[in-house]
Formats: C-alpha cells, sequence, structure tokens
C-alpha cells in the first residue's frame, strides 16, 4: 500500500519535471559535426575480381577445376550439407563475439 | 510512444542508401529525451549535457551498423547515452568534485531550464549514480525494467532493487518536502 503511495507519488513528481527541450539548432549541429565516411568499399571488388581471375586462370590452366570436382564427388553428401549450414552459424557466432560490446545485441 | 516503424526505416534508409536525411529524422526524433536524459544525470548542466548529446549522435551514427533492432532504436540510442555519461564520469571523475551547494550557485544563474527544477536536481543528488539513472529511465523516460536492464547492461534484479532503493529515498525526500500532503 506504502510502496503504491510512493510509486504514484514518483510518478507524478517526475511527470511534473518533465519536460521537452526545443531543438534549437541541436540536430543541425550534430549533422555538421558527422564525419564524411569515404567509401572503401571498391577495394574488397579489386580483391575479388582480381581473385576469381587468378583462381579461373589456373583453374582452366592446370585442371585443377576437374582435381576438385573429383575430391567433391568423394566427400559424402552429409558433410557437404552439414558444412552449408554450419557455416553460417559459426560466422554469426563470431560476429557477434567481435563485435564492440557496447553495441552488441540490441 | 515513439514509433518503432520510423525508426526502423530510417536506420534501413541510413545503412543501405547512405541517406544521411534519415539520421537528421532520428536525431530530431530523439535529441529531446536524450538531451533530457543528460540533463537530469548531470544535474541542470546544460552544456555538458548537450555535449554529452552530440557525442552519443555522433557514436550512433559511427556505429549505426551494429544495431541489430532486437531492442527498439530508443533502447540502443540510450545504451550509447549511458555508456557515453559514464566515459565521462570516469574521464571527468566529474561528481566526485561537486556538491549540492555549487550545483545551486552555478546552474541556477545558466540553466535556462533549471530554475524551476532544483527540486528534482536535489532529489536526484541523493542517488547513487547507478540509482539515478534506473529511477530516471523508468519514472522520466517510461522504460520496462527490461529495457533498462539492456541499456545498463546488469542484470534484471539489479535494476529492481536499483529502482526500489531510489524509490526510497526520493519517497521519503519527497514527503519531507510537503509533495506527499500535496497529492493526498
Amino acid at each position: 500500500m506504502e510502496t503504491n503511495k510512493t510509486d504514484n507519488l514518483l510518478k507524478t513528481f517526475f511527470s511534473e519535471n518533465k519536460q521537452e527541450i526545443p531543438d534549437n539548432g541541436f540536430s543541425r549541429l550534430v549533422m555538421a559535426k558527422i564525419p564524411e565516411q569515404t567509401d572503401h568499399s571498391w577495394i574488397v571488388w579489386i580483391f575479388a575480381v582480381t581473385g576469381l581471375a587468378i583462381s579461373m586462370y589456373f583453374g582452366i590452366s592446370f585442371g585443377i577445376f576437374q582435381y576438385v570436382q573429383v575430391i567433391f564427388e568423394k566427400i559424402p553428401i552429409i558433410y557437404l550439407i552439414g558444412g552449408i549450414f554450419f557455416f553460417p552459424l559459426i560466422g554469426t557466432a563470431g560476429y557477434y563475439i567481435v563485435l564492440d560490446k557496447r553495441f552488441q545485441l540490441i | 510512444m515513439m514509433n518503432n516503424t520510423d525508426d526502423i526505416r530510417w536506420v534501413t534508409q541510413l545503412t543501405l542508401l547512405g541517406d544521411k536525411t534519415a539520421f537528421d529524422k532520428l536525431t530530431q526524433k530523439y535529441q529531446s529525451p536524450i538531451r533530457r536524459f543528460f540533463l537530469n544525470l548531470t544535474v541542470g548542466d546544460t552544456q555538458l549535457s548537450d555535449d554529452l548529446a552530440q557525442e552519443t549522435f555522433i557514436k550512433a551514427y559511427l556505429n549505426i551498423n551494429s544495431f541489430k533492432g532486437i531492442s527498439g532504436f530508443s533502447t540502443w540510442l540510450y545504451r550509447i547515452a549511458y555508456n557515453v555519461y559514464y566515459d565521462s564520469v570516469r574521464a571527468r571523475k566529474y561528481y566526485a568534485d561537486i556538491n549540492e551547494q555549487v550545483i545551486d550557485n552555478q546552474h541556477q544563474m545558466q540553466n535556462e531550464f533549471s530554475t524551476e527544477k532544483m527540486d528534482i536536481y536535489k532529489a536526484l543528488n541523493l542517488l547513487r549514480k547507478e540509482e539515478q539513472t534506473a529511477v530516471l529511465l523508468f519514472y522520466m523516460e517510461d522504460k520496462t525494467h527490461n529495457e533498462i536492464a539492456k541499456i545498463m547492461n546488469c542484470p534484471l534484479g539489479t535494476v529492481k532493487t536499483y529502482i526500489l532503493k531510489g524509490k526510497e529515498k526520493l519517497g521519503v525526500y519527497l514527503n519531507k518536502n510537503g509533495y506527499g500532503n500535496e497529492q493526498n
């Protein structure tokens, strides 16, 4: 009973003291201070295309693709399916572990 | 109650399209609650609270890709604000050197919001930092216990204890200052 009374008292007190603060240029100031972020994603594409070209060259020139195909044919299908399902799980778990805890999981 | 659908839409526009105006809208929407939160935590220091609020929004912008949408954007933003505030307290040892009289003299003059708000600052000053944060989030910012636990990154039971202790202390203070009588 007493706890409820205090609870109501606090609710009233805080709602009476709740103020809406006018923007007054605050948002504009924040936007002006936001650092420009240069997009470096093109580096990823250069490496990806180069890597793909090199692997295609060696794969075709030395018959590595056929060799890989033979290996894959010998792997039991259940291992392949398992790999496909587990890779995203392990990847996601690793991603969350590495992420800064301050911004994590919320 | 804040509209979460707008938040998700603006966050998506920002992360996928790099649309800065979307972040501007988020800033406009949350500037008041975040600045109020800091204003109360810093017992009325407008300059410091605005600096901390700016830092919070800039950090939110820089780490927007870390927002998973598991909790609302508001909870995520308060969590950043909470970390910014405690980093600031640690860095400045701000509260160790402050006493109530200094606050009265310093902020009554410089803070346009504080002249009528001294009672709330005096009341909040009776609480420990964690109690202040939990009480403000619960009673002023209408956050649930679960959301406060996420913001403060502590167990639910601890949050409830902070609120209970804060409530007891504030109850005594308010009754002593005639607030309880006004309500009856």
